[in-house]
């Protein structure tokens, strides 16, 4: 495409949209990370912060929510908005949406925090907590973004639809469908609201988040490797799969409860079948990489979608793993739970969402990121990060043996409590990444234009996404 | 794929099958399994509690599900389907932080000694990682006449004062022992 000002002009109003969902995710993530980091020493401290505001029952939704929808989901959209736009040749269509997209996701977690600080909710079901007023706010904030990329994709200049619009538009219908589905409360008395809510909060993690951080990794290991997806069709499978085996997977959270026991059976069945997308999925991305591990260790970005990408495919064999009946037998109701969520909405949606931020965010500003708060923040997230799984994943197990011998309760508190320890101390160090990523998404777009030229953008050639 | 509408409309048709065969026709079957028999409806009481109860997040530690395995004998007879027919918003839980609580109305009907344990939950239990729910009670001078005073054990007693329950705590309480499991075979408990 040949530059001109005009497109100048419309790419700098990409970018400074850009700019604002970044800065808007990175706020509540810094929120939301920190009410984590206080929950995290309510274990060995229960008598830490004993005010309503600050207790623990209603500061663990603050976080599971704030992170979900206030941090993952504006940072993903504002990325994907952008790459729509270049992956169609064309300006974003439909950029009021976008920005009215950015409100409504701020104003459903601004109303969605203080309620629940407030003791208000919808019933403590994992990932749809926010009452009605709030989530409302959230499904109209998708369905703006999702008009705006259609629109946009709709005005592309290719005849092919690539690879990474495929799971934007699939997310934005899918998550779509899915609050309608979750929201509608007429099927939702007792038992039938469990099965609701079994389908609900895995498709909220696999419809809406995976969706959206797979698309961003179509876009970014091309771009920035500067070489073509390893496999078209791979991505295509995977996207397919994704779509029809996910939805059938939630009921393993309730195994061994009252719901049919078919049913649980075919959730399982159908976990076992989630390794066709994922490993799809995660060998196309590192076989993409393969040969390039120099690109991508000296990329600023590359080192956090390939981590992420390694979670994606740990995170999710794991939970493969975790769904058979002889693990939850013992692993169910334990902490190896929480650690194998921050396996995947951690070391897989938050790592690529960062490196969309690190791979896109200079490109739409002009502005890069510091190396040095940059490596501090990959090391401090990662090592973090795997402590946190590791330490959770321990004390879980010994949770659940304590549980098979027999053990009066407080045996299996004591025995996880010097894990939750050191649970507190990795969370620190994730905390403290995040505080760096919040200085680079400063340096990457409110801050002064500095002249020293963009080495990422040097190293790697602009070239056509397809 | 060349057609935009072509990929939203058979994926949307897809997943909204699924949607409809994964969630809503289990949750409308599953929706209208009667009552276990003996199971009673709460007091007007015993709801304000469980909607504490929920404000208060108390499921993301408690579950109330019983499994049919042989560790989860501790907390009473595998749940039922029935169990759950007056159960909205479910409270099923995914943690066990704590115990279940299931039919811990059976095995714990103390007043006093739930009341303590809210106050003060490492006055009964040591080692206990349970909240601190101080702002359900007060703390007074004196009792008046009517007041629910909680013996709170000397040492996390406020010094020179009483602990009063507030109607919140009563209420809580009340849903905390209204957990009991009905006997199957139709029996009441």
């Amino acid at each position: 495409m040949i530059a001109t000002a005009e497109t100048t002009a419309e790419s700098a109003r990409d970018g400074k949209l850009f700019a604002a969902f970044a800065l808007s995710a990175t706020f509540w993530l810094l929120l939301t990370t920190g009410v984590g980091l206080l929950l995290s020493f309510k274990f060995p401290y229960p008598d830490l912060a004993t005010s309503p505001y600050l207790s623990f029952g209603r500061l663990r939704a603050i976080h599971t929510n704030g992170t979900f929808y206030g941090w993952a989901s504006v940072m993903l959209t504002g990325a994907a908005l952008y790459v729509v736009a270049r992956t169609s040749g064309v300006a974003l269509r439909d950029r009021a949406l976008a920005w009215a997209s950015l409100w409504c996701y701020n104003i459903a977690a601004v109303v969605g925090t203080i309620t629940l600080d407030l003791g208000i909710n919808n019933g403590d079901q994992e990932y749809r907590e926010w009452v009605w007023y709030a989530s409302i706010f959230f499904v109209a904030a998708i369905i703006l973004a999702g008009i705006a990329t259609i629109r946009t994709v709709l005005a592309r200049a290719d005849r092919e639809i690539y690879l990474s619009n495929w799971y934007f538009i699939g997310a934005y219908v899918f998550t779509t469908i899915l609050g309608i589905t979750a929201a509608l409360p007429w099927y939702q008395h007792g038992l039938g609201q469990v099965a609701v809510q079994g389908f609900y909060m895995h498709n909220a993690v696999g419809m809406w988040f995976t969706f959206l951080a797979l698309g961003l990794t179509y876009y970014i290991l091309p771009k920035l490797l500067n070489r073509p997806i390893y496999s078209y069709a791979l991505g295509v499978l995977g996207f397919w799969t994704n779509l029809i085996f996910y939805p059938v997977i939630g009921a393993h959270h309730f195994e061994f409860s009252p719901l049919p026991w078919w049913f649980q059976t075919l959730a399982i069945v159908f976990s076992v079948g989630m390794l066709v997308p994922v490993w799809a999925g995660s060998g196309n991305f590192f076989l993409t990489m393969r040969g390039r591990w120099e690109a991508v260790r000296r990329s600023p970005a590359l080192p956090f979608v390939a981590t992420g990408v390694a979670w994606y495919f740990l995170g999710s064999t794991q939970g493969t793993i975790e769904a058979l009946r002889s693990a939850q037998a013992y692993w169910h109701f334990t902490n190896y739970t929480v650690g194998h969520s921050h396996a995947t909405m951690y070391g897989f949606i938050t790592f690529i969402a960062w490196g969309a931020a690190y791979a896109l965010l200079p490109r739409a500003t002009g502005k890069p990121a510091s190396a040095l708060a940059t490596g501090m923040h990959f090391w401090l997230a990662l090592i973090g990060v795997t402590i946190y799984v590791a330490v959770l994943s321990v004390a879980g197990t010994l949770q659940g043996i304590a549980w098979v011998n027999g053990d009066p309760f407080i045996k299996s508190v004591d025995a996880a409590q010097p894990f939750w320890v050191a649970r507190a101390v990795s969370g620190a160090m994730m905390f403290a990444a995040h505080v760096l990523f919040a200085y680079n998404v400063y340096r990457m777009t409110i801050a002064k234009k500095r002249t020293e030229p963009l080495r990422q953008m040097q190293l790697t050639r602009e070239v056509a996404p397809v | 794929m060349k057609s935009v509408w072509l990929l939203v409309g058979s994926s949307a048709a897809v997943y909204v099958t699924l949607a409809l065969g994964m969630a809503v026709l289990p949750g409308i079957a599953l929706s209208e399994v009667k009552p276990t028999p003996g199971l009673v409806q709460l007091t007007a009481l015993q709801a304000r509690g469980r909607d504490i109860y929920v404000g208060e997040g108390c499921s993301y530690c408690h579950t109330q599900y019983v499994r049919p395995l042989a560790q989860d004998k501790v907390w009473g007879r595998p749940s039922t389907a029935g169990d759950y027919a007056y159960s909205t918003p479910e409270l099923f839980g995914t943690e066990r932080n704590g115990p279940d609580l299931t039919n811990v109305g059976a095995r714990q009907p103390s007043d006093v000694w739930n009341l303590i344990h809210l106050y003060e939950p490492r006055a009964l239990t040591s080692g206990s990682i349970m909240p601190s729910y101080r702002y359900l009670f007060l703390e007074k001078d004196h009792a008046a006449p009517g007041d629910v005073v909680v013996p709170v054990p000397a040492g996390f007693a406020p010094s020179g004062k009483v602990v009063v329950a507030t109607p919140e705590a009563e209420a809580l309480v009340a849903y905390i022992e209204s957990l009991k499991q009905p006997a199957l075979g139709g029996a009441k408990p």
